[in-house]
């Protein structure tokens, strides 16, 4: 090393994002459904079967909102705001019947998820699938984003909804197809060594997911949370390498960002994987 | 050419083209000299490196010498009776300076990816709590330290680097100019804390057969004193305060707390390994003229060893060290030595010396204070490591004695120099690279106008320092 940029890359390299920890505290739970009374009890029923890490039932307040409450888009958020929720728990296409087909959320939740600042609650339409054998509980939970550090708000949900004992996965993907494109532009400039430059950059791509996930081991752990974390950092395909994951772990709830700041519309990775991981359900921020 | 005879290795040498030179001659050599000094301060001007400049000259110099019949071309004769042919610019080359250099420089190199020293400083940024006060004088004694035991350009670019990362990361960029400053300051007096730590001292020390041990035991309590007193100065003319908000503090203290030391640190065993290495180089430089057989081979010797040994452990890939020596570096010593032997034969180093001795004839007192001065200012406008070079040779062929306080006048003043101005020196560039680098601006007048005070201060203080202790 014999010049400024080699130490202060060293330097900047040596400086960790230390996760931060927060507790989230979820008092009142919304339950949006386009179900008659009865149904819509049940599925309440099996929600907080399925969200018993939230806590006692007096210690959270449950609210199941009934498919004659809202017809509009305008109604449902009119509702969000009268009720001021810390979670909403919903699924995909309410008065519809669009469910039938895997190509979108509905209306209603692209609206949602982007307007609230409570986090939503994605389930599997009832009619999809029976509930039952998929919300069984939250002892396997998995963390996804295209940048772990510093997520502090996405790893403390994370814990929060993991269950005692449980398994937290904290994953990481880097977008092959972006990396190689970089890597292809690289390799036509003659005075950086390709060979040298998709090693390094590769290393330092997953070395700073890595730092972060031990330091959130390392904060939980001194913390005294019971529960075990699991560390996936890679170079892969976002949508095909998460699906594949998600089955192999057998993950019983995804937590994943639903907002980006550069645009309106849904995170291009959340909507995608919202889209495709139709059988469990989605934490989105 | 001393050096070379000194060491033994040539025992004769042709005698063609010694004896009167012309003054007119000598004169137009002068002016060759003069120019390649102007040219080296402005070297940023010119777009070129010091390797190249120097070589110009080099080349133009010997040329002619040559053709006005000023050099002793011909055969050598070597220590074992042999005739050899050897290029007239080759025993002019101090090549001990340069194993030092190539040696030192491979040494810290190496040493340097095994993270000892930036576990060092990282760790000092935790230990000060992300407290500005306590960081610039943790930071300020740090680059004096490397300053000492590396050299003034990587003790900077260390501790410039670290600074800008970590002033960044407490959000107190606003007074990373000042930190820079006094870090850039620092190095020049860190400089002068062992015979190794600055070319210079190395020249003139090497002349004037000063030892490792005595040059520290000389020079560190005036380090001591002005490292004190520019940190405080700096502290108090750039306003960095300690944090008096016991939520400032906490807030500090977890930001720094995010460094990870042990980041660059690839092996345990090689950065142990390193770190006694570099006790072990630092001893073994400090007893070479006592050491048995080492004292024989010469301090050139010690530090090319010690580089090749740390070089062990990378020998795969060792071709990745030659390529990041500093080549300019090198080459610029090389030519340089070159002028200045064509100088000596040129007689324009008698011509200097008959200007310096009126300064002599001043007194011990007087006549030492104007020489530090001279070599300070001299310094401050040019490259310190010529005017080292200089004066040591004309020192030498004054028949200076020894425990003369003229040398240590002339390392003062060379190695304090470089803080008047910003091409003073080679680590103050570095500074003001990394003060631009961060988009701060800094002239050279406004430079010269933040740095004055402290360089004048210093340069007092080692005057009456040379004067009371050194007379």
């Amino acid at each position: 090393m014999t010049n400024v940029d080699q130490f202060e890359s060293f330097f900047k390299s040596a400086t960790k994002t230390s996760f931060a920890y927060r507790d989230i505290e979820i008092q009142k739970v919304l339950l949006v459904t386009d179900l008659e009374e009865e149904p819509a009890q049940q599925l309440s029923d099996q929600v907080r079967d399925f969200l018993t890490v939230l806590g006692e039932d007096e210690s959270v307040n449950w609210r199941t909102v009934q498919g004659d409450e809202f017809r509009t888009v305008k109604e449902l958020l009119d509702l969000v705001e009268t009720e001021s929720p810390d979670l909403i728990c919903a699924y995909r296409h309410l008065h519809s019947e669009a469910w039938r087909w895997p190509y979108s959320l509905g209306e209603e939740l692209d609206v949602l998820t982007q307007i609230t600042s409570s986090p939503v609650l994605i389930l599997p339409h009832p009619k999809a699938q029976p509930l039952d054998e998929i919300l069984k509980g939250t002892g396997s939970v998995m963390a996804i984003t295209n940048h772990l550090t510093g997520d502090h708000r996405l790893v403390n949900f994370a814990v929060r909804f993991t269950e005692e004992k449980g398994t937290l996965f904290l994953t990481h993907i880097e977008d092959e197809s972006v990396f190689r494109s970089y890597i292809d532009v690289i390799s036509k400039i003659p005075n950086i060594t390709t060979e040298t430059a998709e090693e390094e950059i590769l290393r330092q791509l997953l070395k700073e997911p890595h730092d972060y996930i031990r330091s959130c081991s390392d904060t939980l752990q001194a913390k005294g949370l019971a529960l075990q974390i699991q560390e996936i950092v890679t170079l892969g395909h976002h949508i095909a390498d998460l699906t594949r994951l998600v089955e192999e772990h057998q993950v019983e709830l995804l937590v994943l960002n639903a907002k980006d700041e550069d645009q309106a519309a849904m995170h291009g990775l959340a909507y995608s994987l919202a889209v495709e991981l139709r059988k469990i359900p989605l934490l989105m921020l | 050419m001393q050096t070379f005879l000194n060491s033994g290795l040539i025992i004769a040498q042709a005698t063609h083209g010694a004896g009167p030179v012309p003054l007119a001659v000598t004169v137009m050599f002068s002016l060759l000299l003069v120019g390649l000094i102007v040219a080296l301060a402005l070297e940023e001007q010119l777009h070129a490196k010091k390797s190249v400049i120097a070589g110009c000259f080099a080349f133009v110099s010997l040329f002619a010498a040559d053709a006005l019949d000023l050099l002793p071309i011909g055969s050598v004769t070597n220590v074992f009776g042999e005739v050899v042919e050897l290029p007239v610019y080759i025993p002019g080359i101090d090549w001990n300076v340069i194993a030092i250099i190539l040696g030192a420089s491979l040494f810290v190199d190496v040493t340097s990816r095994s993270g000892l020293f930036t576990w060092i400083a990282i760790r000092l940024t935790k230990i000060s709590a992300g407290d500005p006060r306590r960081l610039l004088f943790y930071y300020g004694v740090l680059t004096v330290l490397f300053s000492a035991v590396l050299n003034n350009v990587t003790a900077m670019i260390i501790v410039g680097s670290l600074t800008g990362v970590s002033l960044n990361k407490l959000g107190r960029k606003d007074k990373l100019l000042g930190f820079l400053l006094v870090e850039g300051l620092l190095t020049n007096i860190g400089g002068l804390l062992t015979l190794i730590s600055s070319v210079p001292n190395i020249i003139v020390g090497t002349a004037a057969g000063i030892s490792f041990v005595r040059f520290f035991l000389i020079t560190s309590p005036f380090v001591v004193i002005a490292t004190t007193i520019t940190l405080m100065m700096g502290a108090r003319l750039f306003a960095i305060h300690s944090l008096a908000d016991e939520e400032e503090r906490q807030e500090a203290a977890r930001l720094v707390a995010d460094f990870d030391e042990n980041d660059g640190v690839e092996s345990r065993f090689f950065f142990w390994f390193g770190a006694s290495m570099m006790v072990l180089f630092i001893v073994t430089i400090a007893t070479t003229s006592v050491l048995p057989y080492i004292s024989e081979l010469g301090m050139g010797y010690v530090a090319m060893a010690f580089g090749l040994i740390m070089l062990i452990r990378y020998k795969a890939v060792a071709d990745e060290f030659y390529r990041a020596l500093d080549w300019d570096l090198l080459g610029f010593f090389m030519a340089l030595f070159i002028v200045i032997d064509v100088m000596e034969h040129a007689h324009v180093l008698d011509l200097m010396g008959q200007g310096i001795v009126p300064i002599i004839e001043l007194g011990a007192t007087l006549g030492t204070g104007l020489m530090l001065v001279v070599a300070a200012v001299a310094s401050s406008v040019t490259d310190n490591i010529p005017l080292a070079a200089m004066l040591a040779k004309i020192l030498s062929g004054l028949g200076t004695s020894n425990d003369s306080p003229l040398w240590w006048a002339v390392i003062f003043g060379a190695n304090l120099g470089g803080n008047i101005t910003p091409i003073g020196s080679a680590s103050t560039l570095v500074a003001v690279t990394i003060i631009h680098r961060y988009e701060l601006p800094l002239s050279f007048g406004g430079f010269v106008k933040k740095a004055l005070p402290y360089a004048v201060v210093q340069i007092v203080l080692a005057i009456v320092y040379v004067l009371l202790f050194l007379g």
